[in-house]
């Protein structure tokens, strides 16, 4: 309100007020959250043409690649990651100077979900996953290299360590989403009291459902898709 | 039935503190809690020691002044009730309870079980209030409040202020007590013309006292004696959102 | 002593537009240049403060909670009377002002009671202008109730939370008010001294909780707003701190103290469960609109509730008051519970009576029940771990409410110039018996409707002169507070500031609780003397002064009530009649009602200090009733 009364433009010390707010940051954070999610639809859209074969799938990502709003999207998905991970860290660090002495015992009575104990936990596991995901399907890391990029994707997937990696960060995203959707709707300011709850149901619905959707690539292509020349060709790639 | 208590004991706001271990006999059934540590107070008393602090008034679960902290839970282990209405005959001989202060960096501990909460006094005065001097009002009947909001309005005006959604959250955010004052005020006619400039100055006020983020996690609204519930919150976000983009 | 009620003549109607009138007004400017001291954020402490500040007054408020949203206030339940007559049958101030007087018993004072019906409405105007969620009709205005002693629905409400809804309004507009910067709060302070400089009340000296400080305030005028006396008997619904200490503090600088034998037992309390019980729960009288009271007709009948047939029910309030039934007023329902279990017929053989709800679940069914009475339910089994829906509450008479107080005239003010006292802790308006949802009433009337007025008018005419707290009467006043609390520290005994209060409350309840005999009385005023020497020599009071002790906060307050209960038995000894809560054995009608005297009776008792172990002495204000018939009341 200071602030407001001796600065030149009111209108925009309203909006810094408002971004420096708990409030205001829960609400950017869980805009951040919300876009992302857009991509997660987006991203299992695209990679489910993994199941229509190679050329299916290749055709995709090549038609995907040769938009030129591409590197601008990728720079937006940068940007909000980085917004929704910064936001988070400032959170929690605020959360725990706000209790300087910590219980001896705490307990609760029993409202904290899996989901909201391990927001920090899943977070930095997607974090990590992403940047590992990044660096081998789109930067090539880790010396596997395919002729197009179903051979490449499908190639690592039949890697079980990578694999599982991957099915254990998916899991750890509809971890994240199972409290993080109803949270950002709570956060929004949601609150009718026949559609809200149904609204959260639909956001549990959709977290287990992009959580599914993820992990049945590497299920299928890890352990159950027929071998294929592709992935010969990866091997080959490889030596 | 003989208990062990494991009490937090602390001298005042600048001594570092401690659980001590007390035990208790002859607890009977039917008497509350807080009637349990009199006992071990007179006892303490009588052997010369310093009793132990903790706030408590009305024993009837509506002054909101009780604030413990009971094995981890803010009030005890009972939903929907206060310190002061938790009974013995929920434990048994034998039992162990740890007993803390409500734990905040916005509610600093006073001595032993006893904080300050008067940050929610300061939270109150920035704009818990509707701007109506004594003497000025109107025929009460007309002001028409439809039932449900009327309603709605004393669910959230319930309110005992007693701390116990910080104490619960994990965050130790206050958001629970500022959406409730929020939302009684937001649903009746009465509060409309203050609408925006309440709630930028509630929410100002909260963050000044330094309590955490709400993480939407709900033990405030689990631990809340008076049923509080989390649509409150809502109703603040909505509502500060609202003053934030409408208020001039 | 002089006692000048200062009532001003002419037609009650006129009285107080005509006082009012009278009174001189403080130049708006020069207001801020006056300090009030208002002492307890009750009802009328927090209203008054507010309001005193709205005007322009530079204002301090005390109070012992760590809040003022904490005061006692809070925990009335059932609601708050005013004469709108909303609900069209037949309520009027007339009849509000008739019914408060007659429920009182004809002990109160008329001019005082009419204005108090006067300003009712006033008063849910401002509560709903705050924002007060009162309960409502589907068409969005106010709904009403019934209540005891009443045969019109003129109670407002908010479920089972009224007090707590009207204290949180009072708290918002005195929050406002610090805020502002207009009043500036002290919690956690207790009055333990009031000063009297050049004849007038001119600060107060209290100790700060935390730190045990004691702390200098001046004012150039002193609001008692310290709530009523009831924990004299040590259970009673009232919370753990209420306490006569500011009140009997100002007592013995030389307020008079009117009535103190007039206290309210409440007949729908939850029954006393151990000798370790540190508090009694009142449930509202409200459960009386729908809930019926009954006793076993046989003696000693131990069977439970529901095996007792519907022919071996006693309703004894309906068979013996057919026109109130179950809402006749608290007295009256009390004593006939009394009756009831002292004639061997209590409910599972022990000290109480039923309250069934059988018959109105079946006629409004479950829901509506728990609409109305919901938390009230809720809060009984949380206590007794019975469920009042399966089964009737047992319910017993408890200490509840003090209609006794500071003697105080039509201004509010006390025997001492500048010191006015509102609210429950002063004796103006109940009578021997108050109704029901009159107390949130009377202490919102004192702080937004009076005490505005009458304060300006003592302000305005008073030539206060300079005083500091370097005044000898503050030394004074301090040094003898640093006395006791030291002696209180230094007795070096083993028995607790609670053991004291429990030997106390047990003779004060044996005789001078629901029935009231000389002999036991003269019983009591010999043996409180006798504890109260034993406490100074063997109270414990561990800790130091210099810090948060809750043992010496208890220890001060038991030994102001171990004088101040010696006070009330000498009153009630002298009242020889039965009026409204005081009921003397000795005095009793054939059926067992009380039996007033008006001939030599019709008078308030007010008490004068007379110092340390000198008799006080007892003079009257004799009341007379112009506007009201006065008979003996009947309920029947």
């Amino acid at each position: 309100m200071e602030a407001a009364k001796t600065c030149c433009c009111k209108r925009s010390c309203r909006f810094l007020e408002f971004l420096e707010s708990s409030i205001g940051k829960k609400i950017m954070l869980a805009l951040a959250g919300f876009l992302l999610c857009g991509f997660l639809i987006a991203h299992l859209a695209g990679n489910l043409f993994m199941f229509a074969g190679a050329d299916a799938f290749n055709h995709y990502a090549e038609a995907l690649e040769a938009n030129p709003l591409i590197p601008l999207a990728e720079g937006g998905l940068v940007a909000l990651f980085l917004l929704h991970i910064a936001l988070a860290i400032r959170a929690k660090f605020a959360n725990q100077a706000a209790r300087p002495v910590d219980y001896e015992v705490y307990r609760g009575k029993g409202a904290r979900t899996p989901g909201s104990r391990t927001m920090a936990m899943t977070g930095a596991l997607i974090l990590a996953f992403i940047i590992i995901h990044v660096a081998t399907l789109k930067f090539e890391v880790g010396g596997l290299k395919g002729p197009d990029l179903y051979a490449h994707v499908t190639g690592w997937l039949k890697n079980p360590l990578y694999a599982g990696f991957y099915i254990l960060a998916v899991a750890g995203v509809g971890l994240h989403l199972s409290h993080g959707v109803q949270s950002a709707l709570q956060t929004f300011g949601a609150g009718h009291p026949r559609y809200t709850p149904m609204l959260k149901k639909l956001g549990l619905l959709f977290a287990v459902s992009i959580a599914a959707g993820f992990a049945s690539l590497p299920i299928y292509f890890g352990w159950f898709a027929p071998n294929t020349t592709a992935c010969c060709a990866a091997e080959e790639g490889a030596q | 039935m003989n208990l062990t208590l494991k009490v937090w004991r602390q001298k005042d706001a600048k001594s570092p503190g401690g659980l001590v271990e007390y035990q208790v006999s002859g607890v009977s059934n039917d008497m509350s809690f807080l009637e349990m540590l009199d006992i071990l107070n007179e006892e303490l008393v009588v052997k010369g020691e310093d009793a132990i602090c903790f706030d408590h008034d009305c024993r009837e679960g509506i002054c909101g002044m009780c604030a413990l902290m009971i094995d981890g839970q803010a009030h005890g282990k009972d939903k929907a009730a206060t310190s002061c209405q938790l009974h013995m005959r929920r434990y048994q001989d034998g039992d162990t309870i740890t007993i803390e202060p409500f734990r905040a960096k916005a509610f600093p501990v006073v001595k032993d079980l006893v904080v300050d909460r008067s940050a929610f006094d300061r939270i109150q005065a920035a704009g818990g209030f509707v701007s109506v001097g004594t003497g000025g009002a109107v025929d009460a009947n007309c002001l028409p409040v439809p039932k449900q909001n009327a309603e709605k309005a004393l669910d959230a005006a319930s309110c005992i202020g007693c701390g116990a959604c910080v104490a619960a959250c994990p965050n130790a955010s206050a958001m629970l007590f500022v959406a409730a004052k929020v939302s009684q005020y937001a649903l009746l006619p009465q509060g409309r013309p203050e609408r925006e400039k309440r709630a930028l100055a509630m929410r100002s006020a909260m963050d000044a006292e330094g309590f955490g983020h709400c993480s939407n996690e709900y033990e405030c609204e689990a631990a809340c004696p008076k049923d509080i519930k989390v649509s409150n919150i809502a109703r603040l976000n909505r509502e500060f959102l609202r003053a934030s983009v409408l208020a001039e | 002593m002089k006692l000048d009620s200062k009532v001003p003549t002419g037609p009650i109607e006129d009285q107080w537009d005509k006082h009012r009138f009278e009174l001189k007004l403080v130049n708006p400017a020069n207001k801020r240049n006056y300090k009030v001291l208002v002492v307890g954020a009750g009802l009328a402490g927090a209203s008054a403060a507010a309001s005193l500040a709205e005007l322009g007054y530079n204002v301090e408020a005390f109070c012992v909670q760590d809040s003022p949203r904490r005061a006692h206030s809070i925990a009335a339940q059932g609601g708050i009377n005013a004469a709108k007559n909303y609900p069209n049958d037949g309520d009027s101030v007339r009849r509000l002002f008739y019914d408060t007087v007659k429920g009182g018993d004809f002990r109160a004072r008329e001019s005082n009671v009419y204005r108090l019906a006067q300003v009712s409405n006033a008063i849910i105007d401002q509560c709903v202008a705050q924002g007060v969620p009162f309960a409502r009709e589907y068409g969005g205005l106010l709904d009403n109730r019934s209540f005891g002693g009443a045969q019109v629905s003129r109670t407002f409400y908010a479920r089972g939370q009224t007090g707590q809804q009207l204290l949180l309004g009072a708290y918002s507009a005195l929050m406002r008010q610090a805020g502002a910067g207009a009043v500036k709060i002290f919690p956690r302070r207790e009055m333990l001294d009031l000063v009297v400089a050049d004849g007038r009340a001119r600060g107060i000296v209290c100790r700060n909780l935390v730190t045990g400080a004691v702390e200098k305030h001046r004012g150039d005028a002193v609001l008692l707003c310290t709530g009523g006396y009831g924990n004299v008997f040590n259970l009673s619904t009232n919370a753990n701190s209420c306490n006569v200490t500011a009140a009997w503090r100002a007592h013995k600088r030389g307020a008079a103290f009117a009535n103190p034998c007039f206290t309210q037992i409440h007949p729908t309390c939850i029954p006393v469960a151990g000798e370790r019980q540190s508090k009694l729960t009142l449930m509202s009288e409200s459960l009386r609109n729908d809930g019926r009271v009954w006793a076993p007709k046989k003696k000693g009948d131990v069977r439970k509730p529901q095996d007792i047939p519907e022919d071996e029910r006693d309703y004894y309030l309906e068979r013996k008051y057919p026109a109130f039934g179950n809402l006749v007023p608290r007295d009256i329902a009390s004593r006939a519970a009394k009756q009831m279990t002292d004639d061997g017929r209590g409910a599972l053989g022990g000290l109480a009576v039923f309250l069934d709800f059988e018959d109105a679940v079946k006629r409004l069914g479950k829901d509506k029940i728990a609409e109305k009475y919901g938390n009230l339910f809720d809060m009984y089994h949380h206590i007794t771990d019975e469920d009042p829906y399966q089964a009737p509450m047992r319910i017993y008479p408890a200490v509840h409410y003090a209609m006794g107080g500071l003697w105080v005239d039509y201004n509010l003010m006390t025997t001492i110039p500048g010191l006015f006292c509102l609210g429950e802790a002063n004796f103006s308006d109940h009578g021997a018996n108050r109704l029901g949802a009159s107390a949130l009433m009377q202490g919102l009337a004192d702080g937004y409707f009076v005490i505005p007025y009458t304060l300006g008018g003592y302000l305005a005419g008073a030539k206060l002169g300079k005083v500091t707290t370097d005044h000898d009467a503050f030394r004074a006043a301090e040094d003898s507070v640093a006395a006791r609390t030291a002696k209180l520290l230094s007795t070096g005994g083993k028995r607790t500031p609670q053991d004291f209060h429990r030997r106390l409350g047990k003779i004060m309840w044996e005789h001078a609780g629901m029935g009231r005999n000389a002999k036991g009385l003269q019983e009591a005023i010999a043996e409180i003397p006798r504890i109260r020497e034993e406490f100074w020599k063997t109270v414990a009071v561990t800790g130091s002064g210099e810090s948060f002790n809750q043992t010496l906060e208890r220890a001060g307050r038991v030994a102001d009530f171990l004088e101040f209960g010696e006070l009330l038995a000498k009153d009630a000894l002298a009242r020889e009649e039965s009026c409204g809560g005081h009921f003397r054995e000795e005095h009793q009608t054939e059926d067992g009602e009380a039996k007033r005297d008006d001939v030599n009776f019709s008078h308030v008792a007010v008490w004068e200090h007379k110092g340390e172990g000198r008799e006080p002495a007892r003079h009257t204000e004799p009341l007379t009733f112009e506007n009201v018939h006065i008979a003996q009341r009947n309920y029947a």
